[in-house]
């Protein structure tokens, strides 16, 4: 017994040995921290001043944009400006750290607006850390002046990126459908707005249903369904001229459209005979592949970031399940093994998640899981809360959530770890959005 | 022991009913189960032990854990408290090797500790694997060499220095120190906003050293101890928020008398837990 215990011993001590060699030469006291609590990071953004006069836009209403951006995001608390002490008069000489750890702020956000000579607007702005009491990002910005809310989103995606480590997702637009009228004559419309709700555009004048709109990579291109020629069927709507195409004069009713993560093709469900399928369309030859041929219902595609998979939906196992294949067509199988019925995949920019629409219970929710379907967790708590769409970073999600007995539907959005759920303010009744990539 | 002695009592009574249904053959069988239960009763008590070994190092009976440290072992001239046998049996801790006592010894002329060999400080692995012999001519009698052995008092560890003065420990794994570890610990978690949902939390580990002066505030920027690869903003980002945590927290109310203790410290922020990483 003495010896078998001399023996683990020496076994522990060898197995140990590594790690006590791995001590510092100087015998300090170590702590390990594992834990730490979620909480926003009280931040302070000081209206941006104009040293030069006030002409232009304000530096009150851009570093407003920056506040509501940072605390929308649920990782930061805009301090109350009411409670600075210290007002900033020069944004080029250090700050009095003192006087905003008073006020517990741990970040400052300092920045200027001036007119530029040509007319443009010059928008600078620093980051500083009020603790280690330096500077972690300085950017400087010029624009046309009716363009300082694109501004502001950039300051925001700037210090977003620097502290929480991933890229930002403010200077985005969402595509949606706004709906108005009572609901025997519902007027559905397309619309785009930034994705804070401002500069909200209507893109048809809703004498024709539309549906499922999607961004191209580029945030140029909408591909969606319309009944535009009285049938349903794929459009692609270009921003900037404002022109739209069907996408191929197929005989039967397309929809679902998405584009691939290189622009070049969409991928959508193209229904024969009450058989729905999956098809890609290549948008440089216009050539059409079949990806799947199952008698059942395919639908919903979404491709993998890096293009070589596709999500989709089928009903082929005996009710709504989620399924990944090949980009050609290859190699499906199902993903999904949850409760209930799971629709409306979508693959996270990130890659890392599938976000989709989980039926159970009565109720729908909005869920992710691993794209081996591992991992599933259901982020929403919502009655009916459906067809989930990614911020291009892969953090947040936003979804169409409606109320109990039909009265309107709103876009809401959550963060991927089920806190932070938002209201996005739409004007009037809104749903099915899609975020848009960076705006380049 | 007197856990495993009363196990054993029931269990040979058991047996006992048993033998008596037998004819006189049974003896055989019935003293070869008393053995191989009593044998069994130890496998599992060797076994208990296993698992204690095992247990990891939890600072929270500061009671038991004041007699493991790891400084450099002291011995004492006049063992006041007998090492007891069952205590001893869960001493080797494998998370902290070196079994000494800090207390101060007055008297000068150090005299071994006499201890039973499992007992036996264990200065630390290296200095265990050594003293195994090597060469040996046989001994006339094996049994009584071995006994000898047994006997023997054993030598003090190479690195067992007299104590003639009260120390308090300083150091790391030092039970005078656990609890202060536990107070700094249970102080910085809540002001750690760890870099949450990043991708690959592992590589996002960081170790900062802290300079405190006595009021508990930091005295300088703290000191990144290992440099990792630069440019990964997720990183970035983890160093910032392990910064912003030490900052934050400060000062830290730690007992001044114990200032040498938590003047300098490293802290290692470590978010896999957070991230949900199993």
């Amino acid at each position: 017994m003495t010896r078998m215990s001399g023996w683990l011993l020496k076994i522990a001590g060898l197995l140990l040995l590594p790690l006590a060699l791995s001590v510092p030469a100087a015998a300090q006291l170590h702590v390990d921290v594992t834990q730490g609590v979620m909480q926003p990071l009280p931040i302070a953004i000081p209206n941006f001043i104009a040293p030069g006069g006030g002409t232009g836009p304000s530096g009150a209403d851009i570093a407003k944009v920056v506040r509501n951006d940072l605390a929308s995001s649920g990782l930061f608390k805009s301090l109350d400006p009411a409670s600075f002490i210290d007002p900033v008069r020069d944004i080029n000489t250090p700050p009095n750290f003192g006087n905003w750890r008073v006020i517990n702020a741990q970040a400052l956000v300092t920045g200027q607006t001036a007119m530029q000579a040509d007319g443009r607007l010059r928008v600078d702005f620093r980051l500083w850390d009020v603790y280690g009491e330096q500077q972690m990002v300085g950017l400087q910005y010029f624009t046309t002046p009716e363009n300082w809310r694109r501004i502001a989103h950039l300051i925001s995606d700037a210090i977003y990126e620097r502290i929480t480590g991933e890229k930002g997702y403010f200077d985005t637009r969402v595509v949606f459908i706004s709906e108005s009228g009572s609901a025997l004559q519902r007027k559905k419309r397309l619309a785009v707005m930034d994705q804070d709700g401002a500069n909200p555009i209507f893109l048809t004048r809703g004498d024709y249903l539309v549906l499922t709109p999607r961004f191209n990579p580029t945030a140029q291109m909408i591909a969606y369904m319309s009944y535009i020629s009285g049938k349903p069927r794929v459009y692609m709507f270009d921003l900037e001229s404002g022109r739209q195409e069907m996408l191929g004069n197929f005989p039967n009713m397309t929809f679902s459209p998405r584009f691939s993560p290189d622009g070049n093709k969409v991928v959508m469900t193209l229904e024969q005979n009450g058989n729905s399928d999956i098809y890609v369309m290549d948008l440089r030859n216009r050539s059409t592949v079949r990806l799947t041929t199952e008698p059942s219902i395919e639908t919903s595609p979404s491709f993998s970031p890096d293009g070589t998979q596709i999500v989709f939906e089928s009903d082929r196992g005996g009710s709504q399940q989620i399924y990944v294949m090949n980009a050609d067509g290859s190699n499906p199988h199902r993903i999904s093994y949850g409760e209930g019925r799971n629709g409306t995949p979508v693959w996270s920019p990130r890659g890392d998640l599938i976000a989709f629409t989980k039926q159970n219970g009565g109720a729908f929710r909005i869920g992710v899981m691993r794209p081996d379907g591992s991992g599933e967790r259901v982020i929403t708590d919502g009655w009916m809360d459906e067809g989930p769409t990614w911020a291009p970073n892969g953090r947040v999600l936003m979804f169409t959530r409606s109320a109990r007995g039909g009265r309107g539907s709103q876009i809401w959005s959550v963060d991927i770890s089920g806190h932070n759920l938002r209201r996005v303010p739409t004007p009037g009744d809104a749903s099915d959005p899609a975020w848009s990539p960076l705006i380049q | 022991m007197s856990h495993a002695a009363s196990l054993r009592r029931t269990r040979i009574s058991l047996a006992s009913d048993a033998g008596g249904k037998t004819t006189p053959f049974g003896w055989i069988g019935a003293l070869t189960l008393h053995v191989a239960i009593v044998a069994a009763t130890f496998i599992t008590w060797q076994h208990k032990f296993d698992i204690v070994n095992e247990t990891p190092f939890v600072p929270v009976d500061l009671v038991t854990l004041a007699d493991t440290t790891n400084v450099a072992p002291t011995v004492r001239e006049e063992p006041k408290i007998e090492p007891q046998e069952e205590f001893a049996a869960i001493q080797p801790d494998a998370a902290t090797p070196p079994d000494i006592d800090a207390e101060p010894a007055p008297d000068e002329n150090a005299k071994p500790l006499e201890q039973k060999p499992q007992s036996t400080p264990v200065p630390s692995p290296r200095e265990e694997t050594k003293p195994r012999p090597k060469k040996k001519k046989a001994p006339a009698d094996p049994m009584a060499a071995l006994l000898d052995q047994l006997t023997k008092p054993e030598a003090a560890p190479k690195n067992a220095r007299v104590a003639n003065q009260k120390v308090d420990g300083i150091g790391r794994m030092n039970a005078m120190t656990a609890d202060l570890q536990a107070m700094i610990q249970g102080m910085i978690y809540k002001c750690w906003n760890p870099p949450a949902a990043a991708p690959h939390p592992e590589r996002l580990i960081v170790t900062y050293r802290v300079f405190l002066n006595p009021d508990g505030s930091v005295a300088q920027a703290p000191q990144l101890t290992a440099t990792s690869s630069s440019g990964d903003p997720y990183l970035q980002a983890a160093k910032d928020s392990a910064v912003r945590a030490i900052y934050v927290c400060a000062p830290y109310s730690l007992p001044a008398s114990r200032y040498q203790q938590w003047r300098d410290i490293t802290i290692t922020f470590d978010p896999r837990k957070m991230a949900g990483v199993e």
